[in-house]
């Protein structure tokens, strides 16, 4: 077997200030091949985005993480400056949630480009470097694209600005891209064409996504792999066949529940909800019990009774539909109840 | 672009003619006749209605105001015969007590008020951006603390207090710095600097204070902004990303800088005064104690014309710094 493009074990990430430490993200492990995407998927505050930044050792101030990342061949948590350095903008790729402040005002888009071009390989001239951005945000769609390098984020549109930051991740061709929320900003209609050209420029470079996104409609047109999180843990991990078919846990089930169509194909044009659907608000490790952390919002903890509010559910391996696919979740239950008694 | 541009100079020229009115009328419209204090002890009215007339002091406010005007262009003439004294443009007024256009005392002023504005400016901006940056960059450290406390201090105190605080310390009690007088940078440079340092030091002490707050809040923005740190996703060094945050940084201390400078240049009244300095500052003083409304008028005047210019080069200036100003 080909090693994975990305492994992650037991991924811990902690915030530390005023001398207190908690962890927002905890235990995570994944493992993503070439030209396949595995999505990541939670509410807000869930850790999504902490995560995708730990896997660049891109942390905030004050966070810290723990365990063990290999992306692109490269043992990102012990890897000193320099070879982070190597590794960012050309192994592995970000693309960051919010393209308007992810861009910096004083640049025009050709700069950028042209940045991330010759921070990896300085002997390329600066006007090679805006050359090759003309040609990178004309493979990414953007009308008159010789004009375009000239404008600034500001003068762009939504749409537009996505597509120049997703030319802009991809230009030094990495072997992993980080989507953060790529669509999220969007409306339906351009939310459709995004996914369409990361899914297109994917088989074209063959390379691996991470798809990070709280619409349970965007991976389900997207994702090969799903990633459940929930509180910064992991609910639930498997393939999006499993997901769908046999979710093994009642977080999982609520997200499918909120989402009208199980088989809702983005181009459809489909209107999808959002993950609010479930009642109660997200819990975070931080203010989590001893128990499951999704017990206050878990219409089947009363059915399984103390054990949900004493005891933390680990990952334990579940029936999949897939051949050698693993599908694990996080909970006491061993078999989920039909739908309907789920939601109440 | 170019439309911008114009339509700047064009409100730029109308706010001159607008300051330029209101001054006029507050001070020739509303004040006690300037040919009062001219005509001397005891003044009968005859004598004091013909130096009046002389001095064109007689007149309407609105015909002062175009005379005025007038004079910038092409220069006036009060009198005629032997008594006439002709001034030329650009005409700010003329100082009959001082037999003087006040065009030419300005000038004789300005290198005075050239020279502290200068160092004031330099050394404000260095220990201004210099500290602040440093407050930054180790947020909480001592140097943060200790420039923390300094711009408090800066803001609050003050100027004639860290005046007389430096003419006391540095040039009685230490004998280190001379406390008066100036030297002009042709004469002697070495001179000219060793008499400026104290006035330097507190002019920019108080100036340093607001630069020292704008660097830091500006740059600890700028650091955890989300396009630096997408720059270091694309694979920029440490020191890179910090060069690039400074872009940040400086648009706001540029457009703060510009206009200190042009308020500097218009004279520091208490920075001259405690130094025995003769500059702009000082020239205005002396108008205020003298009666003499024509160079209080002019010397008003000159520093709006500064600061309006100040505005106006900031207004060109901004577009280049920052690309989000120019579509506007
Ligand atoms: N700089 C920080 N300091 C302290 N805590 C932080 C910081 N950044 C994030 N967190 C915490 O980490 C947790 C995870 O945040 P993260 O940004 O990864 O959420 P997310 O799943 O991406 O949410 P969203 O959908 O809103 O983007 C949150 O509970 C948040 O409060
Ligand atoms: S462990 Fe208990 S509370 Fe947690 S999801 Fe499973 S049933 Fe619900
Ligand atoms: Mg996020």
């Amino acid at each position: 077997m080909r090693d994975p493009v990305l492994q992650v074990e037991d991924l811990s990430v902690s915030f530390t200030s005023g001398g207190v430490t908690t962890d927002v993200v905890r235990d995570l492990s994944m493992r993503l091949d070439g030209g396949r995407t595995l999505a990541v998927v939670g509410e807000s505050g869930s850790g999504k985005t902490i995560t995708g930044r730990a896997i660049m050792r891109l942390l905030p101030r004050g966070a810290s993480a723990r365990g063990r990342i290999v992306a692109a061949g490269r043992e990102m948590l012990s890897a000193d400056e320099r070879e982070l350095r190597r590794a960012r903008g050309s192994d592995v790729a970000m693309v960051f949630q919010d393209s308007m402040s992810a861009l910096s005002p004083y640049l025009d888009i050709g700069a950028h480009i042209a940045q991330a071009v010759r921070l990896h390989d300085p002997s390329v001239t600066r006007r090679a470097a805006r050359a090759r951005a003309v040609e990178m945000l004309d493979r990414v769609g953007i009308p008159e694209p010789a004009d375009a390098v000239r404008r600034f984020p500001h003068e762009f549109s939504g749409g537009m600005r996505q597509r120049a930051v997703i030319a802009m991740a991809l230009v030094n061709r990495p072997a992993l891209l980080i989507a953060d929320e790529p669509t999220t900003a969007l409306d339906v209609t351009v939310q459709a064409q995004i996914l369409a050209l990361l899914r297109e420029l994917q088989q074209e470079y063959g390379m691996a996504m991470l798809l990070i996104s709280h619409d349970f409609g965007v991976v389900a047109s997207a994702a090969d792999d799903v990633l459940v999180l929930y509180a910064g843990r992991q609910a639930e991990y498997g393939s999006l066949r499993d997901i769908f078919e046999q979710p093994a846990h009642p977080y999982t089930t609520g997200l499918r529940a909120a989402t009208p169509r199980l088989d809702a194909r983005l181009d459809s044009g489909g209107k999808r909800t959002r993950l609010r659907a479930i009642p109660g608000a997200p819990t975070s490790l931080r203010d989590a019990g001893p128990g499951c952390a999704f017990a206050p919002r878990c219409g089947l903890a009363d059915q399984v009774g103390e054990r949900c509010v004493v005891e933390v559910p680990l990952p334990t391996v579940r029936p999949t539909n897939e051949d050698g696919g693993l599908h694990l979740a996080a909970c006491h239950l061993d078999r989920l109840p039909a739908l309907q008694e789920v939601a109440r | 672009m170019i439309a911008y541009i114009a339509r700047r100079m064009v409100t730029a020229v109308f706010m001159l003619l607008a300051i330029a009115f209101v001054t006029i009328t507050l001070f020739f419209g509303a004040s006690k006749d300037p040919a009062r204090a001219m005509c001397g002890k005891p003044c009968p009215p005859e004598t004091r209605a013909k130096v009046s007339a002389y001095m064109q002091t007689d007149q309407s406010v609105v015909w002062q105001y175009t005379e005025f005007v007038k004079g910038l262009f092409v220069g006036r003439t009060y009198g005629e015969g032997a008594r006439q004294v002709h001034c030329h443009a650009p005409c700010f007024g003329y100082s009959f007590p001082n037999r003087s256009d006040v065009t030419t005392l300005i000038a004789e002023r300005l290198p005075v008020t050239l020279s502290l504005a200068f160092g004031a400016a330099v050394l404000c901006l260095v220990v201004g951006i210099g500290l602040g940056a440093l407050s930054a960059i180790r947020k909480g450290g001592i140097v943060d603390r200790f420039s923390t406390g300094f711009a408090m201090f800066g803001l609050s105190v003050p100027t004639f207090l860290v005046g007389l605080l430096v003419v006391q310390v540095f040039g009685f009690m230490l004998n280190a710095l001379p406390y008066s007088g100036f030297v002009s940078f042709s004469e002697s440079p070495t001179d000219w600097a060793w008499h400026l340092i104290g006035p330097w030091m507190v002019l920019s002490f108080i100036l340093a204070a607001s630069y020292i707050r704008v660097a830091r809040t500006q740059l600890l923005n700028e650091l955890s902004a989300d396009h630096l740190v997408a720059m270091t996703a694309r694979g920029a060094s440490t020191r890179q990303v910090n060069r690039h945050a400074v872009r940040g940084v400086m648009v706001p201390v540029v457009a703060m800088f510009a206009l200190d400078v042009t308020a500097l240049l218009g004279g520091s009244v208490i920075a001259e005064r405690v130094f025995s300095l003769h500059g702009l500052g000082d020239l205005l003083l002396s108008g205020v104690n003298e009666s003499d409304l024509s160079i209080v008028v002019g010397v008003t005047l000159f520093s709006a014309f500064l600061i309006i210019v100040g505005n106006l080069i900031v207004d060109l200036l901004m577009p280049l710094l920052d690309p989000r100003i120019r579509r506007a």
